[in-house]
């Protein structure tokens, strides 16, 4: 009995011994997500993306790793908004859990965080969730960010389009957030540049109840035009009271929130004529892979894609996945690729120059009818921009 | 500012008052009957939101209808809580001994952060983090120079409906007067017959149901996701304090109060200070009386 057991033991150790040295190992990448926290409501836009890509990479039969096919494995945790413990996780990841390739959480003061780790390792990373001024100074080569929506070409672009859709007056909201503020900063001197009047100005604090009194300045300074530099919970807050009140401006712009899913849910065609931020639509179709995502996205999660996060997250992924084809797992000549190359994503080609994005431009769409068109810049605009 | 007197401001401001009012009386009544600090109360109107929202997009029911059930779900937390936890062992047999109320007190911050916690993760991990909203009856009315959007005032006239029968089972019912009379004196409230047992059940699972009915009004007009009841705990708390904890009708006051020095201090100021202005009048407030804006005296065990 005793030798039947030793035996049975030993064949099986040996099986799995053999069947591990024939199948590969998966290759293992790892991240953090605010699950929990202030970010947690954006975040699973980013999520959603990251488990749609792998999914469909594993169902192909794995990642391609310089010829070799991989299964895709992640190693997340949550990183519950916070930039110190997205730093202490990343570090994590890289001495202890070893993964093979990070990806990036959400947020730019995360990406912000986990840049030094990043460096001090030399384990390159592409970011995607990240816009500000900030990325500049952070030091190139082990991180890049592929978005175009940066505070200081947002303001510009932003001035042109307004003065090209006929706006004279308008009235300016911002929240107090960094990234509103810094958008702020930008817009003001642009829309001067441009000859457009400022007819309001205020700033808000982001927990803001009410806003009866913004919008009734608003609607008796006589503006065509308001830019309300927004996030997500005051840009419901807007567009519901603004419908309210009757604020008609025919060219009005909320910087975050209508690319969110809930956002169409919640004002249908009320919405319909609204401008936001963001530089990846359906519709163009010179990115081929634009379509298939939007479609495989909406079968899987039932819900539309987040127009900036989830192209976003998407797109850090599809670098990564062709720089990997191209020269494996190595740190020195993933950096080295992901630095020179230019990528074809769903958002078509990127190539960075330093941490930035140089080919894709600073864009804006607006809700037409239901969905979401880039109607600026000319060169990559899906429809033309409608007054309301 | 001419329009400081507007129809429209003084709209927003009830509005804003009357979901804060529905919200704390469930917070006072909780704490008033058994001193219990449920910070979860914010989480409890975030399940009565999702109540809602999952009514009228799976089954096309109105919010409306669907607030008896997140009161009723609320009402059933509230019972599972304190069938759970509130009467085991030594609290079993002890309804009121002193000793034990007050470490009940102490411990429910931590019980209740502990009760929040299980709420948003679970939410978070069964409906995803992802914010959600639907679209009910946002036509806007127009009446006497005022723009009403049609939620806004459904909202408003429920909790109005809510707030009168509150204060009519207060004044008028024998109901009122034992949960007055709880809140004053548990002890006092036992020896003139009241079975304090049963009305703090009865509070408690008023005070979760009020929760799940001002998140099912709330949901109507905000997006919402598993995290949404932090703030609602935030403000729930001022206006209690404000009014005096465990005074009922204060605390119903000090939420019209609230909203109106957010919503007209905004006007008088700028919008820049809307924050500064809800903390500020709290400090002030609390250091003026902290007893409680209008308490009449100083809860006390």
């Amino acid at each position: 009995m005793r030798r039947f057991f030793a035996a049975t033991a030993a064949a099986v150790i040996i099986a799995m011994g053999l069947g591990s040295a024939l199948a590969s190992d998966p290759v293992r990448i790892g991240f953090s997500i605010a699950q929990t926290g202030l970010f947690s409501q954006a975040a699973p836009s980013q999520m959603t993306a990251y488990e749609l890509w792998r999914d469909d990479v594993n169902a192909a039969g794995g990642l391609n790793v310089a010829g070799e096919q991989r299964m895709v494995e992640f190693v997340f945790y949550d990183d519950e908004s916070d930039p110190s413990k997205t730093a202490q996780i990343y570090e994590k990841l890289i001495t202890d859990d070893q993964v093979d390739l990070l990806i990036a959480p959400w947020g730019t003061p995360s990406h912000l965080a986990l840049a030094g780790v990043l460096e001090a390792h030399q384990f390159p990373m592409v970011g995607n969730t990240a816009a500000s001024v900030a990325i500049r100074e952070v030091a190139p080569g082990n991180i890049w960010f592929p978005t175009s929506a940066i505070p200081d070409h947002i303001g510009p672009n932003l001035a042109a389009l307004a003065k090209q859709s006929g706006v004279t007056k308008v009235a300016v909201i911002a929240n107090l957030l960094p990234f509103a503020q810094e958008n702020l900063q930008f817009l003001v001197p642009a829309l001067d540049a441009e000859g457009i009047e400022i007819v309001v100005n205020e700033s808000y604090p982001p927990d803001i109840a009410d806003m009866t009194t913004l919008l009734v300045e608003i609607k008796e300074s006589g503006a065509d035009g308001v830019i309300a530099l927004s996030y997500p919970a005051d840009s419901f807050l807007y567009q519901g009271q603004a419908t309210e009140l009757g604020v008609d401006a025919p060219f009005q712009f909320l910087l975050v929130g209508p690319t969110i899913s809930a956002f169409a849910d919640a004002f249908g065609e009320g919405s319909s004529g609204l401008v936001t931020l963001g530089h990846w639509s359906p519709h163009q179709d010179a990115w081929p892979r634009a379509r298939p995502f939007y479609d495989a996205y909406v079968e899987r999660f039932g819900m539309r894609p987040d127009y900036l996060d989830t192209a976003l997250a998407y797109m850090s992924l599809e670098i990564l996945e062709q720089a990997v084809a191209e020269v494996g797992l190595d740190h020195d000549k993933l950096r080295e690729v992901i630095s020179s190359g230019t990528f074809e994503t769903i958002n078509g080609p990127v190539h960075f120059t330093g941490v930035e994005n140089d080919t894709t431009p600073t864009a804006f769409l607006q809700l037409q009818d239901g969905e979401m068109h880039l109607v600026w810049p000319a060169s990559i605009a899906t429809a033309d921009y409608m007054p309301r | 500012m001419d329009h400081i007197f507007s129809g429209q401001l003084l709209f927003s401001a009830l509005v804003l008052g009357s979901l804060y009012m529905v919200a704390a009386l469930g917070l006072n009544l909780v704490y008033g009957t058994l001193r219990l600090l449920n910070v979860a109360h914010g989480d409890l109107a975030m399940l009565g939101a999702f109540t809602a929202f999952w009514c009228f997009t799976l089954l096309g029911l109105s919010p409306l209808l669907s607030l008896p059930l997140a009161a009723g779900l609320c009402a059933l937390a509230a019972w599972l809580v304190h069938a759970g936890l509130l009467t085991r062992g030594p609290l079993a047999a002890r309804a009121f001994d002193g000793e034990v109320l007050q470490r009940l007190e102490a411990n429910s911050l931590l019980i209740f952060i502990g009760l929040s916690v299980i709420l948003q993760n679970v939410a978070a991990l069964a409906f995803t983090g992802s914010p959600r909203a639907y679209r009910y009856l946002d036509g806007v009315i127009e009446f006497a120079g005022v723009s009403m959007t049609g939620h806004r005032l459904a909202a408003l006239t429920i909790a109005a409906v809510i707030g009168l029968a509150a204060l009519a089972i207060l004044h008028f019912s024998r109901y009122g007067l034992a949960i007055k009379a709880m809140i004053e004196s548990p002890m006092a409230a036992e020896v003139v017959g009241i079975d304090v047992r049963r009305f703090r059940l009865g509070a408690l699972m008023t005070g979760f149901a009020l929760a799940g009915v001002a998140g099912g009004l709330i949901s109507m007009s905000e997006q919402i996701s598993p995290f949404m009841g932090f703030p609602v705990t935030i403000a729930s708390f001022i206006v209690i304090i404000l009014g005096g904890l465990g005074n009922l009708r204060g605390g119903m006051a000090a939420a019209f109060m609230l909203a109106f020095v957010q919503v007209y201090g905004v006007a008088l100021t700028s919008p820049s200070y809307a924050s500064v202005l809800l903390y500020g009048v709290f400090v002030g407030a609390l250091l003026l009386r902290p007893e409680g804006l209008l308490a009449r005296r100083v809860a006390s065990r």
